[in-house]
């Protein structure tokens, strides 16, 4: 435990205390750029013919992995990629068979999947859900989008300790294991969902009561610690982009 | 500053009112104490103030309330002059950073950025917080507790709430939030605390008002306090005003890095020595061999060493505490007890190996959020899972023996908290597991609630199961603990 002793006299309280400081923020995309950047990425890719835009996903994500300094996904993007790209167009070359067809149209999708979630991982990563909210403010979306993303990306992990704790619980009453399921599938199931229910809508009370005292949703327009402003990641981060997408028009008119 | 008279509350879902009569006036600047037994409505008192009843809270409200001179109309507009601080810090906190949760308020209620730049700057110096630079939720529960109560004050409320605020706090802990009200007092703000652990609000409080079914049954001054005897206390079914004194249960044979220094018999070579179990089991030396035994046993998570025991021995027929502060490592000892938990060494039990899925089914846990682990829709087919053939029988026993009876047919969910736990027990009971581990069982628990509690794990000890208590809770620990396993960081 650090020390706080904030008994009478002993007490710090300067005039001007130095400004909290956002040493990821100033580096990272503002969250509006790498909003439009996985909309943008997931649209095309996930449109017919989007698989040639494929590479050019890789190269983004591989980048911004790179620049938080998350080397294993860093790795980990390319190898995944690669190894779809494998099931998808080698293996049906080596092996002609209805059910390798029926893989290598699953790994397709799942190279697709990759090439976007490299992007989202770096979205979720390194923006909060305070500095998304603030963002999508100023973006002017409607705060009825924004109060309830916000709750829900706060909540999201809530339910998922919860479910953990759920999870633990059943083990130790003997309810767990993959047998039970199988045996009593919708009874497995009622064990399962009634404790988390029952556990995470009190967890959700204790949330929106503190959430509501301090202001959320209220009349009041809501400010922000650090209003979103783009900044050099941004005009590097399009410039790039604007790059890629030009140099896979012009590679795919080429073939 | 609060003005409550004769305040009826009745919940939606409840037939009997959780506030009666209530009649009640803070000034500005002064230390209120609410107390009472579970459900005497303190916490719903806490609500009445800061509008929660009835702007979010569903029932009947009749009387009058007024906060800060005002009829309470809207939850934001009582928000600008109420903090509230509530008993599970983790469950309040809307972001995961420190500046961020500070700013949360003063961003809803559209202060200008450099206005709340500066005032989270002065927030985070006051109350100690620079150096909290993780994830909110990786830090220990008394500094998320600080954080809390940082988060409340930043809008500069002139009225804080609390609601049993050192339900999961270690002895550290309380200290540190003693300091911290200290604190805000001497800035003038008003507080109110709803409590059971009274005897760290001892030099804090100007007054204490105590509650029964739901009225200001009694009150006494700041002056009054000398005279209050433990036994006038006891009849208000209150906790100590004086700090609980542990006289500090015998340690279990254990050592290791993940073990705190002290009178350890296992570098003296000493076995167990009796506790307070009349007769147990663990009191014969015959009873060495039976029980847990850790060998080695170490935990690493993301990197970092978590838990380091080299030998460790929890005797059956005995409870043993696992004590130490926020973040040591307790809960992760019980998981791995439990069989929940990846770790490297042996855990053995009565002498032999057992494997963690085994581990699984010899234990049982009684968690601090039961809910979590109520499945069924009846006592009584809750009573019947799991339970093994030769005890079912004895279910109606059980219930009865711990207060459930006539409550067989009940949804569990529809159960009181108290009451929820001790279904747990009984479940735990009639499957015969041998390792029970109750898991901060006392948080938000009255004086009399604390001794069957006690009573209760005492009897699943004397069963012949290793009974073990991860608490902080003093008053719990010296009427309970026989033996202690004290840990500290492992490194």
């Amino acid at each position: 435990m650090t020390s706080i002793d904030p008994r009478p006299g002993t007490s710090v309280l300067p005039a001007r205390a130095s400004v909290p400081q956002r040493p990821l923020a100033r580096r990272t995309l503002d969250p509006r750029t790498a909003v439009v950047i996985l909309l943008a990425a997931s649209i095309t890719i996930m449109a017919p013919g989007g698989v040639w835009f494929v590479p050019a996903a890789l190269v983004v994500g591989l980048l911004l992995a790179l620049s938080e300094g998350a080397y294993r996904r860093a790795l980990g993007l390319p190898l995944a990629a690669g190894l779809a790209a494998a099931v998808t167009y080698l293996l049906p070359l080596a092996v002609r068979s209805p059910v390798v067809g029926l893989f290598a149209v699953m790994a397709g999708f799942t190279l697709r999947l990759v090439a976007v979630g490299g992007i989202a991982a770096h979205l979720i990563n390194t923006i909060s859900p305070p500095r998304l909210t603030a963002a999508l403010r100023a973006a002017r979306i409607p705060s009825v989008f924004t109060v309830s993303g916000a709750v829900m990306l706060r909540f999201v992990p809530t339910i998922v300790a919860e479910a953990q704790a759920v999870r633990d619980a059943m083990r130790l009453r003997g309810l767990g294991g993959v047998a039970a399921m199988l045996r009593h599938p919708v009874q497995s199931i009622e064990y399962f969902t009634v404790p988390l229910m029952a556990s995470s809508l009190r967890a959700a009370e204790d949330l929106s009561a503190s959430a509501l005292l301090r202001g959320l949703g209220s009349q009041t327009r809501p400010t922000a610690m650090h209003p979103p402003r783009f900044g050099l990641a941004d005009a590097v981060a399009g410039s790039v982009v604007m790059l890629l997408a030009a140099a896979t028009v012009l590679w795919r008119s080429a073939r | 500053m609060i003005l409550l008279k004769d305040v009826r509350w009745s919940y939606q879902e409840s037939g009997t009112p959780a506030v009666d009569g209530l009649d009640l006036h803070v000034r500005r600047g002064e230390t209120v104490v609410l107390c009472g037994p579970s459900g005497s409505g303190k916490s719903s008192a806490l609500r009445l103030m800061n509008g929660l009843i009835p702007h979010f809270h569903d029932g009947k409200l009749d009387g009058e309330v007024r906060v800060v001179g005002e009829p309470v109309t809207e939850l934001a507009q009582v928000g600008r002059v109420t903090g509230t601080v509530l008993q599970h810090p983790r469950r309040q906190f809307f972001t995961d950073a420190v500046d961020t949760e500070l700013a949360f308020a003063l961003e809803n209620f559209g202060t200008p950025s450099q206005q709340i730049r500066d005032r989270v700057g002065e927030v985070v110096a006051d109350f100690g917080l620079s150096e909290l630079s993780g994830r909110l939720r990786e830090l220990s529960g008394g500094q998320q507790q600080r954080v809390a109560c940082a988060a409340a004050v930043t809008h500069e409320p002139p009225l804080v709430l609390l609601d049993e605020p050192t339900a999961n706090l270690s002895p550290q802990g309380i200290a540190d939030l003693t300091g911290i009200l200290r604190h805000l007092k001497e800035l003038g703000a008003t507080l109110v605390i709803a409590e059971h652990r009274l005897h760290y609000l001892r030099t804090v409080a100007d007054r204490i008002v105590v509650l029964h079914s739901g009225r200001a049954e009694r009150e006494w001054t700041s002056a009054e306090f000398p005279g209050l005897t433990d036994e006038i206390l006891r009849r208000e079914g209150l906790r100590s005003l004086n700090a609980p004194e542990r006289t500090g249960a015998p340690p279990i044979s254990a050592h290791g890095p993940s073990v705190a220094p002290g009178e350890n018999p296992a570098e003296g070579g000493v076995g167990v020595a009796g506790g307070k179990a009349a007769g147990g089991a663990a009191d014969t030396p015959s009873a060495e061999g039976s029980g847990v035994a850790l060998r080695g046993l170490r935990c690493v998570m993301r990197g970092r060493t978590i838990l380091d025991i080299a030998e460790a021995h929890l005797p059956s027929g005995a409870i043993t505490a696992v004590t130490g502060p926020n973040g040591v490592g307790k809960t992760t000892l019980a998981r791995v007890l439990a069989g929940l938990q990846r770790h490297s060494g042996r855990v053995l039990l009565d002498g032999r190996p057992l494997h963690r899925s085994r581990r699984q089914r010899e234990t049982a846990i009684v968690m601090q959020d039961v809910q979590r682990q109520l499945f069924t829709d009846s006592v009584r087919s809750e009573l019947r899972l799991g339970a093994v053939p030769e005890q079912a029988e004895r279910a109606a026993t059980v219930l009865d023996e711990l207060g459930l009876d006539g409550l067989g047919d009940r949804h569990p969910l529809a159960l009181s908290g108290g009451q929820q736990q001790r279904l747990v027990v009984a479940a735990a009971r009639l499957s015969g597991r041998r390792v029970v581990i109750f898991d901060e069982p006392s948080s938000g628990v009255d004086r009399r609630h604390l001794r069957s509690m006690t009573r209760t794990m005492r009897e699943v000890a004397e069963g012949g199961a290793v009974v073990v208590l991860i608490s902080h809770d003093a008053d719990l620990l010296e009427l309970a603990a026989d033996r202690e396993l004290r840990l500290r960081p492992a490194c």
